[in-house]
């Protein structure tokens, strides 16, 4: 073996060598976060947290966060859609249709926090005059709707231009073939975009502390402060007291699971809907 | 012998539905715009006061002070850079490691479960990240690394000056690994959806010439996926600038220049997060500053992003 | 392709069927995509109750001409056409009148089958439903009835509610067809419709149009020759964007009077 082939194949050794470290080192830090997640969020997880006020439970915060989290998924799906349609169907190889494309990718980027603070100018200082779960849910949405719009966009392409041509082709109103037969195509498509970006915002915190603030109690008037659990989480991992740290992590374990769960049921429709055609 | 016509209509049903279905679509399109030139309008008169008061001065002096009233942010956005710069450093080898190896080397029976779980963890809110660096991390790096090396550093040297700093694990170099942690999943799957869309007769014809799996990922492979793996380092730089709760627990809050690697420091995202619900008057604009700042830092990643990838995905 | 037409070097071939029998008529149509000419003066007599074919190599501008009869080329903002296209002396090129109208009169069906999202049922009755609102029982014929022209019901009569996705490629394409008479057209614009289908579905589907020759008129768009022969009974040669032989099929196949017609027919380019 010349020298030279000995030292191809001690490169690519090396090589191998370092993807596969890699791997191991990255996994294994995962591992470790998602260990920890688990044995302090099982910790002392009962029946309380889930029937009691914060600080004995999280009953309050999680009612507030899944009805900020399904306003904001209302808004978002309405405006996401429908915009993600226009871009799709009507004006997207316009000057304007490139225009909004690139401004989604825009706020698509912007960070969560900003988002907030625009809300909290916007709503909470001028319009509303003080935190409520309205805030919360519209910073909610402004995270949500570019999602909605992009996944949108990229699946009405997909469908066939000849499904349309032949909606057209029977006379059929523009509305029509977009509602009867595209969005209908595209069905399993839209409800995974929605779910992913349902499972974008529902661990979301940054927007949330200016915006829906937090309610030590079980509320559901969504013009008030609202609790949420991120919020209430970061709140709690910040304290002394291990009662509060401990609840913390039983919220950080709820979150996670429930975003691993619509993350999970979003794959579960794309394989049936790949398996299907 | 066609069949007898039955009472039809000269216009479909529904037909004068279609402009106002058409007005509705577009007007959802122009909401993108509202929102984002309300969220620049906001920051960018919200911030004005403190931006027109302390001009140049705030973005180099390191003065953040609420009670002289003075602000300077050269520290929270110094922070910014460092933080986001280090931890893509650290995530960029392992994330393209963790593709290669997932789309090259590995057993396919063990590369669909592992690549399914990094996309998974690649949806884990960033909060956990942060929650980890505080309770785990940090305690850990300060007994077991940060002590222990400043202990065995002599005084003086270049080493003891680069780990300087409050052996408590909360500083720039935690909340980097720990940026770098959250963008770690998300830069591998993107990546490994990149390799993916290598055609396999690119790949094939490398090894036809005899190269080793190195010389064909380092020669022909990866340089195939050039600018999109541009724009995925980019849209990761995009993710760990501007995010918030990974960063807030453990990077120290202090708003000066962090004088070493274990010193504490701030980001402008931390640094809003913390201060912004007790703000008033022009410690509060101040603050709506940053966020500004922030914003045209983001913004100008992402455009360089967009740059480089409109070749590849628009094109 | 460098080769060029002018009026100077080619000549046509117009061989009319009668006059009275003549329902569409294009007449000196131009068409553009983007500012790039695809059709240049062609001029095209459909007779009704008969089958028309236009062949010729890809690229000439056949299927062009097809979505020029019911204007679906005007979804596409860059396409435009311009000359004279007259549906019983009536011109439909005109940028006033309603599409949607005129498609109710001129139904198409494409090269690959383009099911809805919906039960076999509803693809039929989806057109019907736009115009009309019939009672369940006389829909349910209406249904039936297009189902059974397109050859169609013996095979779905049982799962009408099933997805019409789940139908074979060959089923799917003769569904469209149904689809497209249920609404009870004048004239059926078919744009290569066996192309994606094997050679028993072929079969059926042209069995299918020679029965639709009875109430339909039809204009069909084919690569494959022997099925123009089969099917047709006028044919019309085209050749970079240009009519170059129109007349009775046998008389295009057996006796071309173009040279061009001549080398194509007997498959000396395509």
């Amino acid at each position: 073996m010349s020298f030279r082939t000995l030292r191809r194949k001690a490169a690519n050794a090396v090589f191998v060598g370092f993807c596969s470290i890699a791997t191991v080192i990255a996994v294994t830090a995962l591992a470790l976060i998602l260990w920890t997640l688990f044995s302090r969020g099982l910790h002392g997880m009962n029946l309380n947290v889930f029937t009691k006020e914060t600080p004995s439970g999280l009953s309050n915060a999680i009612l507030g966060s899944l009805m900020m989290c399904a306003l904001a998924m209302a808004i978002a799906l309405v405006i996401g859609i429908l915009a993600g349609t226009w871009l799709s169907e009507f004006g997207g190889e316009t000057r304007y249709g490139h225009a909004i494309r690139f401004l989604n990718d825009v706020l698509l980027s912007a960070p969560s926090i900003l988002i907030g603070l625009f809300v909290y100018e916007l709503l909470v200082a001028r319009t509303i005059g003080h935190y409520s779960g309205i805030a919360g849910a519209v910073a909610l949405a402004l995270i949500a709707i570019p999602v909605v719009i992009r996944t949108t966009e990229d699946i009405l392409a997909l469908q066939p231009q000849a499904l349309r041509e032949a909606g057209s082709a029977l006379g059929t109103p523009a509305w029509m073939v977009v509602r009867n037969i595209v969005w209908r195509a595209a069905g399993g498509g839209l409800l995974t975009g929605g779910l992913l970006a349902f499972a974008r915002i529902s661990g979301e915190t940054a927007p949330l502390l200016f915006t829906s603030l937090g309610n030590q109690f079980f509320r559901t008037d969504l013009t008030q402060p609202m609790a949420s659990v991120p919020k209430v989480m970061n709140d709690y991992a910040l304290t002394a007291s291990d009662e509060l740290q401990q609840l913390a992590w039983n919220g950080a374990l709820i979150v996670t699971l429930a975003v691993l769960a619509v993350n999970v049921i979003g794959r579960i429709i794309i394989a049936a809907k790949a398996e299907q055609s | 012998m066609a069949p007898p016509k039955t009472q039809r209509l000269e216009r479909p049903r529904g037909a004068w539905a279609d402009p106002l279905f058409r007005a509705a679509c577009a007007g959802a399109a122009t909401f993108v715009l509202v929102a984002l030139s309300g969220i620049i309008i906001f920051l960018t008169v919200d911030g004005w006061p403190a931006l027109q008061k302390f001009g140049l001065g705030f973005f180099t002096s390191t003065e953040w002070n609420p009670v002289t009233d003075i602000y300077g942010a050269a520290g929270p956005i110094v922070g910014t850079l460092i933080s986001s710069a280090l931890a893509l450093a650290m995530a960029l080898p392992l994330a393209m490691g963790i593709a290669v190896f997932l789309v090259e080397f590995c057993p396919r029976a063990l590369s669909r479960p592992v690549a399914v779980a990094v996309e998974l963890l690649a949806g884990v809110p960033s909060i956990i990240y942060g929650m980890w660096g505080l309770f785990v991390l940090a305690p850990f790096f300060a007994a077991k690394i940060q002590t222990p090396l400043m202990m065995s550093v002599p005084d003086g040297s270049w080493l003891s000056k680069l780990i300087q700093g409050v052996p408590n694990g909360a500083n720039v170099f935690t909340a980097s690994l720990i940026l770098a942690l959250m963008i770690l999943p998300y830069m591998a799957a993107v990546f490994r959806e990149l390799l993916l869309t290598v055609p396999a007769q690119v790949r094939e014809s490398a090894y036809a010439l005899g190269s080793t799996p190195f010389e064909a990922i380092s020669k022909v492979v990866l340089p195939y996926v050039r600018t999109g793996s541009i724009g995925v380092i980019m849209l990761g730089l995009g993710r760990a600038l501007g995010e918030t709760m990974a960063v807030t627990f453990i990077i120290g809050n202090s708003h000066v220049f962090p004088k070493s690697l274990f010193d504490s420091g701030s980001t402008l995202a931390s640094t809003i997060a913390n201060e912004f619900q007790e703000a008033t008057g022009m410690h509060s604009a101040a603050l709506v500053a940053c966020g500004l700042v922030l914003f045209m830092i983001t913004f100008s990643v992402l455009a360089i992003a967009r740059g480089l990838l409109s070749a590849q995905r628009y094109g | 392709m460098t080769e060029t037409l002018t009026p100077d070097t080619y000549e046509r071939f117009m061989t009319e069927p009668p006059a009275e029998g003549v329902i569409l008529r294009a007449q000196g149509l131009d068409f553009f995509y983007n500012g790039y000419q695809a059709l240049h003066g062609v001029d095209l007599p459909i007779a009704k109750n008969a089958v028309t074919a236009l062949i010729g190599p890809s690229g000439c501008g056949k299927s062009t001409l097809l979505r020029v009869l019911n204007r679906i080329y005007a979804l596409y903002p860059g396409q435009k056409a311009e000359g004279q296209v007259t549906l019983d002396g009536e011109d439909i090129l005109d940028a006033r009148k309603d599409p949607a109208a005129l498609r109710s009169r001129v139904g198409m069906v494409f090269q690959k089958p383009t099911p809805f999202p919906m039960s076999i049922y509803d693809n039929v009755a989806f057109g019907i439903r736009l115009y009309e609102s019939l009672p369940k029982k006389q829909l349910d014929e209406r249904v039936e009835n297009a189902l059974r022209k397109a050859a169609l019901w013996d095979e779905v009569k049982g799962k009408l509610k099933a997805s019409g996705q789940s139908l074979s490629g060959g089923q799917q394409q003769r569904l469209c067809v149904a689809r497209g008479i249920a609404v009870e057209p004048e004239i059926l614009l078919l744009d290569e419709p066996a192309s994606a289908l094997d050679p028993i579905s072929t079969a059926k589907l042209e069995d299918t149009i020679i029965e639709l020759k009875r109430d339909y008129t039809i204009v069909i768009v084919t690569h494959n020759l022997q099925q123009a022969a089969r099917v047709a009974d006028y044919t019309g040669f085209m050749f970079l964007g240009r009519m170059i032989e129109f007349g009775p099929t046998d008389e295009v196949f057996m006796k071309p009077k173009a040279k061009r017609t001549e080398d194509y027919v007997g498959g000396r380019f395509g």
